[in-house]
């Protein structure tokens, strides 16, 4: 097979830069929603943070919100434990990442606000799907431990 | 005629990075049951395959395939049958017995009871593989990781599981190893490997899968153990031929294979990418982009 051989000029990769990004996946809502379908209702048991998930009286399961650092900015997770308090599902929410530039800005920041479900937001362009990014997950895996180890045998 | 609602996208953290998963064009609930199933298909292949789950068949068969024939899950062999063989037209390159240099390297670590190894030497025959999904190690020194093939399995698996649910496009992204499916192409765009900020180019993906693989394994996140490393098992030291590569091909476990080699052999590997009907893209060490020419076309570099 033929290779064909392009030098690029440092310029021509400098036009396209710095692609800050944005996915929002879910809802809390929509999250606790498909994590416990059957669940009729939601109980705040930690403002904010911690749910209980009631069928028809019945304790279901609990849904805990989260959010750890990814390299530069937050991802936001939730854990959904079974009644027992093992983890019955891990999903991502909302997933941000920023090479340089002013992360912490309030207009930024602002882009992210109010994104529906499903929708990509994307800065520079159409940065749709990224490939050869090997995404760490460690902060999410180490974050479903503190959860397991905070929670797993409280919420019973 | 059914409702077709958006595109819905997922993510869950599997096989120690993030996996993605994008369809279109069903109904919600359809979708929704979809996606579940193909998260499922991912979580098995993680069960099957890690290197750090004690109950693994990776596991079992470094434990004890050296001793005794082992019988392993149905997925299992499929990869080990696609991983000889590629071992073989490589001659040695791609090479999944190349575990106890990554030990070496505190890429994987020790396992319990089974020092690691010094490397053995090469052998094609080190995985016999036999009837009924039986497999067998040539000796107890022989240890295997399926880190650089099982990810792209697991999205194979997954495309398929949303296949089998009716759903007529959409995309798999496992940390950068991808598969599109359907009518639509997709655009997928690859990242500088020396400055992970900035993109080198835009691929159009319609029904086939993409791999990348980059030399420096600090993208994100420089405590994870590099997920990127690739050894060359002539000298047992990473490849540093290459910054970064990105293979094209029908199967998405072949791809994420075969990223390994032309990391290794560049420019060399062009005849073993005709044999599997795929295309790559690399990224030299002095900043020339190369291309198979048979792809070019569809690649769209960011001058």
């Amino acid at each position: 097979m033929n290779w064909v051989r392009y030098t690029l000029p440092a310029a021509a990769i400098m036009s396209v830069a710095s692609p800050a990004y944005a996915v929002r996946y879910l809802s809390i809502d929509e999250a606790q929603k498909e994590a416990f379908p059957s669940a009729t209702h939601f109980t705040e048991v930690q403002a904010g943070r911690v749910w209980k998930a009631e069928a028809g009286g019945k304790v279901v399961g609990f849904f805990v919100f989260d959010r750890v650092v990814g390299k530069h900015l937050f991802i936001d997770y939730a854990v959904a434990l079974t009644p027992a308090g093992a983890v019955h599902k891990v999903e991502i929410l909302e997933y941000r990442e920023s090479y340089g530039g002013d992360i912490r800005s309030p207009s930024w920041l602002a882009q992210f606000v109010g994104k529906t479900s499903g929708s990509a937001l994307k800065i520079n362009g159409d940065i749709r799907n990224i490939a050869g990014a090997t995404l760490s997950s460690t902060h999410v895996t180490e974050g479903v431990k503190r959860i397991l180890a905070a929670y797993g045998n409280r919420l019973r | 005629m059914a409702i077709a609602s958006d595109s819905i996208r997922r993510a869950r953290p599997l096989l120690g990075t993030f996996v993605e998963i994008e369809v279109a064009g069903a109904r919600r609930s359809d979708m929704d049951g979809a996606i579940d199933a193909a998260f499922d298909a991912v979580a098995q292949v993680h069960r099957l395959m890690s290197f750090h789950e004690p109950d693994s068949d990776v596991s079992r068969l470094n434990r004890e395939a050296g001793i005794r024939p082992l019988r392993v899950h149905a997925w299992t062999f499929e990869v080990l049958q696609t991983a000889v063989e590629l071992h073989r037209r490589s001659g040695g390159l791609f090479d999944i017995t190349i575990a106890p240099a990554l030990q070496t390297m505190g890429l994987l670590p020790l396992l319990k009871d089974k020092p690691a190894s010094a490397p053995i030497a090469r052998s094609a025959d080190a995985i016999e593989l036999l009837p009924d999904q039986q497999v067998n190690f040539r000796s107890t020194d022989v240890t295997i990781d399926l880190g650089g093939i099982a990810k792209g399995f697991a999205v194979d698996r997954a495309v398929a599981a949303l296949r089998d649910f009716g759903i007529p496009g959409g995309m798999v992204n496992a940390g950068g190893d991808l598969r599109a499916f359907g009518a639509e192409p997709r655009a997928v765009h690859v990242r500088d490997p020396r400055d992970p900020g900035r993109l080198i180019c835009r691929i159009d993906v319609a029904d086939q899968a993409l791999a990348s693989t980059a030399r420096r394994v600090e993208l994100f996140d420089s405590s994870d153990p590099g997920c990127s490393a690739v050894i060359d098992p002539a000298t047992q030291r990473p490849a540093s031929l290459i910054d970064g590569v990105t293979v094209r091909a029908p199967s998405c476990m072949v791809a994420d294979a075969l990223t390994k080699v032309v990391m290794i052999s560049g420019t060399d590997a062009g005849q073993l990418l005709e044999c599997y009907q795929a295309g790559a893209l690399l990224i030299s060490a002095d900043g020339d982009v190369q291309i198979t020419s048979d792809w070019h076309q569809a690649v769209h570099l960011a001058a």
